[in-house]
């Protein structure tokens, strides 16, 4: 303890250390807190001066699990199967509780940080863990009975009857015996307090306790008395205790067996019915909700609906369950008929109220029927049926649109989005191959007919080419680079369509090679472009390939390209592809 | 009369104007009734891009014009040519930040989300469908009435072959034409064979529509004085080559 991590690293040698998370102990103590309301409805989670600890309301409690020790040896042995090694005390006052959790007998490491000998009849015990430097410590108060559980970091794990032997029960009334031995930190009290009241020599409490009290609350105000009186039980020390989460339920349990769906659906809604008020109250509403219908046979059908936005209307959330009810594959598969039916709300969102009933819709233009409809289309139509347009930052014609569910995604702003080129508002899902050779006037030319689902084109006019070339820091960048041409025929339809490589570069030609380049020897001052050089990319043959030579492969040397494949023909006219159509 | 046939239901008629007084003394007012379901067919299966496009327009048309989101609704079948495509929509001239997109498996979701669409309280400001599916007398009359209780437009494209009667407004038969160019003999503007076949309340026409996507309109394309010299340039060119 106290030693910078260095000299500690150099101490101990597999020393693992972490980066100190308040946030996430005090999430943590808090979870746990939820977690120890099956004990007593009053917990109180603490994190104040002194560490983490949890005090506990055990008043009349404590009969449900066979007594106070009954109790202490429940919790102790479900906290060690978390992986906690809580210390636990039970007194009249939460103030003696956390004394004894924290500062009793049977710890070593007690007297080395405070510089005490512990009394040797004090009843209590301590399992010590520490993480780090952080120190938690739980304990349970109650007004006439308190108890502390107190956790700290996970040394070792201690022997299981170690773990349920060890706590304090103070017996009523004996706080002041219980705390006269105990150190001064005991009471809770700031480092101020605290140092000033070692450097005029008291150690223990029992020495405060014995002192008259007026010089004590001149000197020091009322706050060190109050913890005193507090943990003799001789002022109140009120818990605030913790609020569990808003949970929103509504179950029933019909007279009759109910099995049509008209049934179920006026069931449900009466269950609705119950739990809007709640959700009204906390100004939320359903975002996840989960119907389960008990069939007599036990067998239970769960539903779970989703909505785009928080809703709070029984009409549209009925409505979504009519629906999902319709669209069960196998019916409503009622037997024997339900006899039982439990509404659960998984998630409830804020909603944010707003004066809507004056049919002007908000700056959006979209008024808040829509997400109703969006709910309404997604549960008949399957989710992500509606979709809305988003543009993204590509040169690839398909990659730069993705269509997003609308639920989830607000509109797009696709001011100043556009792309260099024409772009057609149809776009194929895949483009489509031409069905047979392109006829081009010169090679790496425009086209002049082409044959695409069977019907003949002939170009009347084109526009192009625009080129776009396979993006590098993408996967699948040695994908041959595209000549975009917008073509009519005679017809006046007008296509988008491109030419995938260059002339004798085309499917079947050998493609680029990734990977490391090969540098030809005769080709030495060659600028190598990354996109477009294949091993075969030679001045020489670059030139020519532009003539609408077909002679590529076949002069490459062998070991230029020896991870592409071999061409199995001669032929290296380019591919050609539809990609769209014009309107 | 007009007023007869839309004011029953209590909303006063409005109208989405095209812009063109010629097609609006074909029309019942000054442009095409919201509240309303007007078809658009493909002449040809090739030409359903053509009628796609002639529904952006109309779509773009309504955006500008009204408040609400635009909702368009797909069905697998009818998407042949591709899905609408974000920037493509945003050079067309229709703001895609207000475009919702709904894909069905079948034309029969399509109708119904259609109808779910224009019944519920929304809002939006144009509902449009490419719906390949059966559409007989009774469900385009359910449509009718959705749009008219809703008072807005609604646009379906439908294949070419859908010639049974139904309860459409107006029914527009769509063909591709060349397109305008400019000076530099690049494409300037879509063109499109738009003949008016159907129109209660109105009068069948022809006309060839250009779509200005810079000012959002349509415009009657000056055929005669703007195809000569393009194609003698054309012409020109290719003898000099």
């Amino acid at each position: 303890m106290g030693d910078l991590l260095s000299n500690a690293r150099s101490k101990v040698l597999d020393l693992q250390s972490r980066d100190a998370d308040p946030a996430a102990d005090d999430t943590a103590l808090r979870r746990l807190a939820l977690w120890c309301l099956r004990y007593t409805p009053v917990v109180m989670p603490w994190s104040g001066h002194g560490g983490h600890s949890l005090f506990l309301d055990i008043t009349g409690c404590a009969h449900l699990f066979g007594g106070e020790p009954g109790l202490l040896t429940d919790l102790a042995r479900r906290l060690h199967r978390f992986g906690l090694h809580p210390r636990l005390a039970v007194a009249d006052t939460a103030g003696t509780a956390w004394a004894m959790a924290r500062f009793s007998l049977s710890s070593t490491q007690w007297s080395d940080r405070i510089g005490h000998q512990p009394h040797p009849e004090e009843r209590a015990q301590r399992a010590s863990r520490r993480v780090g430097n952080r120190t938690h410590a739980t304990t349970a108060g109650t007004t006439d009975r308190d108890y502390s559980p107190s956790f700290e970091t996970p040394a070792a794990p201690a022997p299981q009857d170690e773990v349920v032997r060890g706590h304090i029960i103070v017996p009523p009334g004996e706080q002041g015996d219980a705390l006269r031995d105990l150190p001064l930190a005991a009471l809770r009290l700031d480092d101020e307090a605290q140092a000033t009241l070692s450097r005029l020599g008291f150690r223990r409490i029992g020495e405060l306790m014995r002192q008259p009290r007026a010089p004590f609350t001149a000197r020091f105000g009322t706050a060190l008395l109050t913890r005193l009186d507090q943990a003799l039980g001789r002022a109140p020390e009120p818990l605030s205790p913790l609020e569990p989460p808003p949970c929103y339920r509504a179950h029933a349990v019909f007279a009759e067996a109910i099995m049509t769906q008209s049934h179920v659906v006026e069931a449900t809604t009466r269950l609705l019915h119950t739990l809007i008020p709640d959700l009204e109250r906390d100004a939320v509403g359903v975002r996840v909700l989960r119907l389960m219908l008990f069939r007599l046979d036990g067998d239970v059908l769960a539903l779970e609906i989703g909505l785009a936005a928080p809703s709070r209307s029984v009409q549209h959330i009925i409505r979504l369950i009519a629906m999902r009810l319709e669209r069960l594959p196998m019916g409503l598969e009622a037997d024997f008929g339900f006899e039982a039916a439990a509404l659960h709300v998984l998630t409830a969102d804020r909603i944010t109220e707003r004066q809507a009933t004056l049919g002007i819709a908000d700056d959006a233009g979209e008024p808040t029927g829509l997400s109703a409809l969006i709910d309404r289309l997604e549960h008949r139509l399957g989710a992500g049926t509606v979709r809305r347009l988003h543009p993204r930052q590509s040169y690839i014609p398909e990659r730069a649109v993705v269509a997003l569910p609308a639920a989830e995604h607000p509109a797009a702003d696709w001011r100043h989005k556009a792309p260099f080129g024409t772009r057609p508002p149809l776009l194929l899902a895949v483009p489509e191959q031409t069905d047979d050779d392109v006829l081009a006037s010169v090679p790496d030319g425009p086209p002049r007919r082409f044959r695409w689902r069977g019907v003949q084109h002939d170009v009347a006019h084109v526009d192009g080419p625009e080129r776009i070339a396979p993006e590098w820091w993408h996967p699948g960048q040695d994908a041959p680079e595209r000549d975009y041409y917008v073509v009519e025929d005679t017809a006046g339809r007008r296509f988008w369509l491109y030419r995938a490589g260059r002339y004798g570069q085309g499917a079947e030609s050998p493609r680029p090679v990734p990977g490391p380049l090969v540098v030809l020897s005769g080709a030495k001052d060659l600028a190598v472009e990354p996109s477009s050089t294949t091993a075969a990319g030679c001045h020489s043959e670059r030139s020519e390939e532009s003539f609408g030579s077909v002679r590529t492969a076949q002069e490459i040397p062998r070991s230029a390209r020896d991870d592409s494949p071999a061409p199995t023909s001669s032929q290296a006219s380019p591919t050609w592809f539809i990609h769209g159509v014009f309107p | 009369m007009a007023r007869l046939e839309t004011s029953w239901h209590g909303a006063p008629p409005s109208y989405l104007p095209l812009g063109l007084p010629e097609i609006h003394r074909h029309l019942s007012g000054p442009g095409l009734p919201c509240g309303a379901l007007h078809e658009v067919l493909a002449a040809a299966h090739g030409d359903t891009p053509a009628s796609f496009g002639f529904i952006l327009a109309l779509m773009a048309g309504a955006v500008q014009a009204r408040r609400g989101p635009a909702v368009l609704v797909v069905s697998r079948q009818a998407a042949d040519f591709g899905l609408p495509y974000g920037h493509g929509l945003q050079a067309f001239g229709l703001d895609v930040g207000r475009l919702l997109l709904v894909r069905t498996r079948a034309g029969k979701d399509a109708l119904w989300a259609v109808e779910e669409i224009l019944r519920s309280d929304a809002g939006a400001a144009v509902v449009a469908g490419a719906v390949e599916s059966n559409l007989d007398l009774t469900m385009s009359r359910r449509l009718n009435l959705a749009a008219a209780t809703a008072g807005t437009p609604l646009l379906l494209q439908r294949p070419p072959s859908a010639t049974a009667t139904s309860a459409a407004t107006t029914r527009w038969r769509i063909a591709a034409a060349p397109a305008s160019r400019d000076r530099f003999d690049a494409f300037a503007h879509w063109r499109w064979q738009a003949s008016l076949e159907r129109c209660r309340n109105g009068r069948p026409g022809h006309w060839t529509l250009e779509w200005d996507h810079v000012a959002h309109r349509l415009r009657l394309a000056e055929v005669v004085a703007d195809r000569t010299p393009a194609a003698g340039r054309r012409q020109a060119v290719r003898r000099a080559v």
